[in-house]
């Protein structure tokens, strides 16, 4: 117990930052998958009144595809961050508030929409929305995920 | 022994792994080995005393190549981690000498 705390920090806040910053290239195919099961969910709302158990039937299975695809994630991964747990680097907790408000404005704009113009014009919508906002979100994590690492290096 | 710090987890490899623990739903055994830069066989050791304490979970899945362990922290292991963390950063508050700039968060 006679090492430098300042040492036993300094490995802490490296390895606390590891599954942040430590992970493979998202796969290409990642961003459209997201953006149609947006989609998907927002157009199996037009099921609710033509049949209740077939829409529950759908979303289940939309839901159950999402638990596949984080399982497939954690094993691609290697270290899975789950938000809300552990200790994220500032520059990546910045990212995360930018991906929930984003979150946030994309089902606000799908139910506004929805309740609106129509369930498929919600459901083109949230295609669409999606599909960039993936893409700015990775590129904005990529980006504070390097900064992390040279802050560390 | 000053209040709060684990001697399970003190050892600087140990402690890092405890760190990525914290950090992640669980954690596989090839991604703690290629972080904390170990043998397989010294990576088994740690986690093997870790599991003994009560603090990590093992799970194995699958056979052959395609096998994999991941590790996961029990309640027993988050909390040992997080007083071993808040002990380390007392005894930095208490230090006479100007440590600004360093691990603080």
């Amino acid at each position: 117990m006679e090492s430098d705390p300042r040492d036993d920090l300094a490995i802490i806040e490296r390895a606390e930052a590891a599954p942040y910053v430590s992970y493979p290239a998202t796969p290409r195919w990642m961003y459209p998958a997201f953006a149609l099961w947006v989609g998907a969910y927002t157009a199996a709302y037009a099921l609710l009144e033509v049949h209740a158990l077939l829409f529950l039937a759908v979303v289940v299975g939309l839901l159950g595809a999402i638990i596949l695809a984080l399982r497939w994630m954690h094993r691609w991964h290697g270290a899975l961050p789950l938000p809300g747990r552990g200790t994220p680097p500032a520059e990546i907790t910045r990212v995360y508030r930018q991906y929930f408000a984003g979150i946030a404005v994309l089902v606000v704009a799908v139910v506004v929409l929805g309740l609106t113009a129509g369930i498929a014009v919600a459901s083109v919508a949230g295609v669409l929305l999606s599909y960039p906002g993936l893409l700015a979100f990775d590129r904005a994590y990529h980006r504070a995920a390097a900064a992390v690492r040279e802050r560390l290096a | 022994m000053i209040d709060g710090l684990d001697p399970t987890i003190h050892a600087p490899k140990r402690l890092a792994a405890m760190a990525v623990l914290d950090n992640s739903m669980s954690t596989s055994f090839r991604f703690l080995a290629e972080h904390l830069r170990i043998s397989a066989s010294d990576l088994s050791k740690h986690m093997s005393a870790l599991e003994a304490a009560g603090y990590v979970t093992v799970r194995k899945d699958g056979r052959g190549r395609g096998a994999t362990t991941t590790f996961s922290l029990t309640a027993d292991g988050r909390r040992a981690y997080t007083a071993h963390r808040a002990a380390l950063r007392a005894l930095l508050d208490e230090s006479p000498t100007d440590v600004s700039g360093g691990a603080g968060r």
